[in-house]
């Protein structure tokens, strides 16, 4: 049985300036102790899709009729979107099945109190234990992820704590609950490269342990190619190719997805000139009608522009959404 | 903890050296004023019908002590200061601590009950307005707050007064009525104070609210879109938890620090209210003795104990900012 079932999510916000739609038809899935690389520029909508799955964005988010966050638990599935703030079922997903981890762990811990108030907080809201209890376990998470001194850092506040110490504490406390999916939106964007590995290595570490789904947002396909079992590109909104990491990092068949491939520096050729995906990003109010992809495309033909591409299912297990690639690769 | 009262002691010695430096001030200012007690006293006798001469000012300054150098008769005014002692009012020739007496607390509770007031408003208006979507709510929270800082003092309690003289025949004046101006405190008393005290504490608080809310607003609206907000809520923390635990409390900083600003903005406005409304409190007196008498030794004891309570209310915020603030706690205790 999957985890999460994605289905049609769109999602739009409500502007001065009009509807802005940051998400178009996303489907995705994630299945227990998978973990599911999310990748696109900024203003892909990699975030605000990370967001929908436990109904996080700010109120003037619509989403269309047809989307459907879908999470698959052991007693009961909950229909995310469907789900009231404040109601008893929301905090089973927030917090309590579902966990989430941001770029800036200094900024996602409230300055004024405490690591250990924040954890004992969540454990509290979310399981029938004392607080002697929730302290407990706290300490012995902060432990387990490779903190010094446990019990004195629990006593302490996120400015006092080093950059990868205070991402190690998110990831504690993150996990604290036993989350079956947890979210990690750019956890190592923010952490120098020697972190960021240990950050990683601690993570895949977790996963096994919890067995855990994993959606782990970037836009660094080297982080991507060591953590992720399958991948998923993303570009204004739009999936554009998944598939098994393997085979997409080696074979990608998107257009997009070989442009990020290629713009990577290489460091076997440091005298070979940076090769960028051309052009810009288009604005999210002028959305390019038929492909999104097709202003910045090298294999644009005419019908790009006319129609959109559905998301079919291409060789090597993997789906794209463009008419070339469909058509040399000969879609099922 | 021993850094703690440390810390506070090193502000509570700021503190006072900053009176002592203000003291200076003043003190050098009333000097700078054309002409001495002496000079000034004799002149209103005078004008009283009584023939002086040169030697009769020269005895009276020899009498007043004010033949001997500045810096020490500096020194001798700020040590009595200290003790709450001001000497005689120059014209009145009265002491100027009897003369003071509770007008002085008048004023300093009048401004912070004020103060109080305006707080207890904003506080919870500002934090419903950041969160708030509501457009009716929002502009009208907008167009009071606008009333509020555009609308002068004097206007608003003359607008009150006639108002209250044209429908009530009451034009709302002073701090008592006749039978208990000079009556002693008693319950009658108390209330026939409190029936009077709200006009000058609603007047002095209106500009104070509308400018609190705008702040309150503007820090909550700021915190709220913070990320560890949004983290907080997707660690399942909702309702009004979510909305006091996070981003209210941290926007609490600030706005202790507005506090004082706010006192001083208050006292700056409270001598004009109080001539309007004729109060008898330290801050007509200040007009009075400022403007009218010319009276120095009267003027400098009231800018004293104003500037004094503005002093002392930032040293409380201060140390309230401390046991608040982890980040203000580290930086002190290193």
């Amino acid at each position: 049985m999957t985890l999460l079932d994605v289905k049609n999510l769109t999602l739009q916000f409500d502007t001065d300036e009009g509807r802005i739609t940051a998400v178009d038809d996303v489907s995705f899935e994630i299945n227990p102790g998978e973990v599911l690389g999310l990748v696109g520029e900024s203003g892909s909508g990699k975030s605000v899709t990370a967001k929908s799955l436990m109904h996080l964005n700010p109120p003037n988010a619509v989403y269309s009729p047809e989307s459907s966050i879908t999470l698959n638990l052991e007693d009961q599935s909950v229909d995310v979107l469907s789900l009231r703030q404040g109601s008893q079922d929301m905090q089973i997903v927030r917090g309590g099945s579902i966990s989430m981890i941001f770029q800036e762990p200094m900024a996602s811990f409230a300055p004024a109190i405490t690591i250990g108030d924040q954890m004992v907080e969540q454990l509290v809201l979310h399981k029938a234990i004392s607080e002697k209890e929730a302290m407990k376990i706290s300490v012995e998470m902060l432990e387990r992820v490779g903190i010094s001194d446990p019990s004195e850092r629990f006593n302490q506040y996120a400015f006092e704590l080093s950059g990868g110490m205070r991402q190690r504490a998110m990831i504690a406390m993150a996990l604290s609950t036993r989350p079956k999916l947890l979210i990690a939106d750019e956890p190592t964007t923010a952490l120098d490269v020697t972190i960021q590995a240990q950050v990683i290595d601690l993570m895949k570490d977790l996963v096994t342990d919890f067995n855990m789904g994993i959606i782990f947002i970037t836009h660094d396909l080297g982080v991507i190619a060591q953590t992720a079992d399958r991948v998923a590109v993303m570009y204004l909104g739009k999936l554009v190719e998944q598939g098994p990491v393997r085979n997409v990092i080696r074979d990608p068949a998107h257009p997009y997805t070989q442009g990020l491939l290629n713009a990577l520096p290489k460091l076997e050729d440091l005298d070979a000139p940076l090769t960028p995906v051309p052009g810009d990003i288009p604005s999210p109010l002028e959305r390019p009608p038929g492909c999104v992809f097709h202003t910045r495309c090298s294999a644009v033909e005419d019908r790009c522009s006319l129609s959109v591409p559905e998301m079919k299912a291409l060789d090597r297990k993997r789906s794209a959404a463009c008419f070339v690639a469909a058509d040399q690769r000969g879609a099922a | 903890m021993y850094q703690f009262v440390r810390f506070a002691a090193v502000r509570a010695s700021l503190a006072i050296f900053t009176l002592v430096l203000v003291s200076f001030i003043v003190f050098s200012l009333m000097e700078l004023v054309p002409g001495d007690c002496a000079e000034r006293y004799l002149a209103f006798k005078n004008s009283q019908g009584a023939q002086i001469s040169i030697a009769d000012i020269e005895a009276e300054r020899v009498r007043l002590g004010l033949d001997k150098p500045y810096i020490q008769r500096w020194g001798t005014w700020i040590i009595n200061a200290f003790q709450g002692e001001f000497g005689d009012s120059c014209i009145l020739r009265l002491n100027i601590s009897q003369l003071l007496g509770q007008k002085i607390w008048l004023s300093v509770g009048i401004c912070l009950a004020s103060l109080l007031v305006a707080y207890m408003i904003a506080v919870p208006v500002g934090i419903i307005a950041a969160t708030s979507r509501n457009p009716y709510l929002n502009n009208g929270l907008r167009l009071v707050s606008y009333l509020g800082l555009a609308l002068p003092n004097f206007l608003l309690a003359l607008m009150i007064m006639l108002f209250s003289t044209v429908m009530f025949g009451d034009s709302l004046t002073g701090l008592f009525s006749k039978e208990y101006r000079d009556a002693d405190w008693s319950y009658d008393r108390v209330m026939d104070f409190l029936s009077h005290v709200w006009l000058p504490v609603f007047i002095l608080g209106w500009s104070a609210t509308a400018f609190a809310i705008q702040t309150v607003r503007a820090l909550m609206s700021d915190e709220i879109s913070k990320l560890y907000v949004t983290a907080a809520a997707a660690r399942g923390v909702s309702g009004s938890r979510l909305l006091l635990r996070y981003p209210a409390r941290h926007a609490l900083s600030p706005i202790i620090n507005s506090l004082g600003f706010d006192l001083n903005r208050i006292f700056n406005e409270l001598p004009i209210v109080a001539l309007i409304l004729t109060l008898t409190e330290a801050g007509s007196l200040l007009i009075e003795s400022l403007a009218r008498s010319n009276d120095q030794q009267l003027a400098g004891a009231i800018i004293f104990f104003l500037t004094g309570s503005i002093v002392a209310i930032n040293f409380i915020t201060d140390i309230l900012l401390a046991v608040i603030d982890p980040r203000i706690r580290h930086s002190i205790m290193g």
